[in-house]
């Protein structure tokens, strides 16, 4: 039984990504929305990243000494100013962990 | 095939893996939550492996395996599913023009790789244009999957041994991954608008446990950076005209 669920699943999560990739869809995109389309990548990735950042137990995170906050802010300068990825994980997770170190260290 | 033309796929075979190895190593703690929990809720070791398998999504993972093993009906599995699948029709459609007149091979391959990680690197203008940039996503995508599955391996075997590593804040790793792809795409004022619309309606959504949040606030960010665009272009469009306007009046 849980293997036809899992197999449906499966279905489900692939023709989600398949399904504008088929050329058989009638379905032209105009300059317009190409246009809107080119905005999609840092819209997404955004969205993605600021719930983890920012929200804490179902709710916003209040407090500025956050790791998660702190280190953020770290790595958004340190992407803006070097543009690495390495670069930018290695110091904001050396940041995030020593947060998470002094955090800890000092609930006890 | 050319020995040339065959080195320069493997190049960029090659360069494909290495870029998307930090995304793959940021994700460790949810694929080996994925494999645990699938294990800690009742699931056999073939249901599991079957799982990461065939639905390769790390959150639509996480949701069903609870929902199924609470006894929730089917129809709201898949519909669960579904509503967390629904961001990737967006990648889809960015990606269309670009695939939709390849063979047949190449767009199942990059329909089933489409994740959040791929799409990340494959957003830009010149991907995926002639075969070296596909094979280059294509091998992204396939490292991905191979790593992906490697985490939920991992995290099977050792069941409920395993400590849930995202409580230690492990997540935080992706969303490092995901702001240092970002944060260099930024720049001009329509991305920018674009990407803090996107934060802040993704966090007030996700506080109101809305569940189309992450879709609703792209498209509403989407919206936002192109109406931007569109402004700017107008208003520069007066401005040359009005300097046109200036010199015949001068002349």
């Amino acid at each position: 039984m849980n293997i036809i669920t899992i197999i449906l699943l499966a279905c489900i999560t692939f023709s989600s990504r398949y399904l504008f990739l088929e050329p058989m869809l009638p379905l032209k995109i105009g300059p317009k929305i190409k246009s809107l389309l080119s905005f999609s990548a840092p819209a997404v990735l955004t969205a993605i990243w600021f719930p983890i950042v920012f929200i804490r137990d179902n709710s916003l995170t209040s407090s500025l000494t956050d790791p998660y906050l702190a280190a953020a802010a770290v790595a958004v300068i340190a992407s803006y100013k070097t543009r690495s990825i390495y670069f930018t994980l290695g110091i904001s997770l050396c940041v995030f962990a020593l947060l998470q170190v002094f955090k800890s260290a000092l609930m006890f | 095939m050319s020995l040339t033309k065959k080195n320069a796929y493997l190049k960029a075979a090659q360069k494909g893996c290495l870029d998307m190895l930090p995304l793959s190593l940021s994700v460790i703690p949810w694929g080996i939550l994925c494999g645990s929990l699938a294990i800690a809720r009742g699931f056999t070791e073939l249901e599991a492996f079957l799982m990461v398998l065939l639905v390769f999504a790390g959150s639509v993972q996480l949701v069903v395996i609870e929902l199924m093993s609470s006894g929730t009906p089917l129809t709201t599995v898949l519909f669960s599913a579904f509503i967390i699948s629904s961001r990737h029709f967006l990648y889809g459609l960015v990606l269309r023009d670009k695939i939709k007149n390849l063979p047949c091979k190449y767009r199942i391959g990059i329909g089933f790789l489409l994740t959040d990680e791929l799409f990340a690197l494959s957003a830009h203008n010149k991907a995926l244009n002639g075969k070296r940039r596909l094979v280059y996503a294509l091998s992204a995508g396939a490292s991905f999957y191979v790593c992906w599955i490697t985490w939920n391996v991992i995290g099977i075997i050792a069941g409920n041994y395993m400590p849930d590593l995202t409580s230690l804040g492990l997540d935080f790793a992706i969303a490092v991954t995901f702001i240092s792809l970002v944060i260099p795409s930024i720049t001009n004022l329509p991305m920018l608008v674009t990407a803090l619309t996107a934060g802040f309606l993704s966090v007030t959504f996700k506080l109101l446990h809305f569940q189309l949040d992450l879709v609703f606030a792209s498209v509403l960010a989407m919206t936002a950076g192109f109406f931007t665009s569109e402004l700017l272009k107008r208003s520069k469009a007066l401005k040359v005209r009005g300097e046109i306007k200036a010199l015949e009046e001068t002349q």
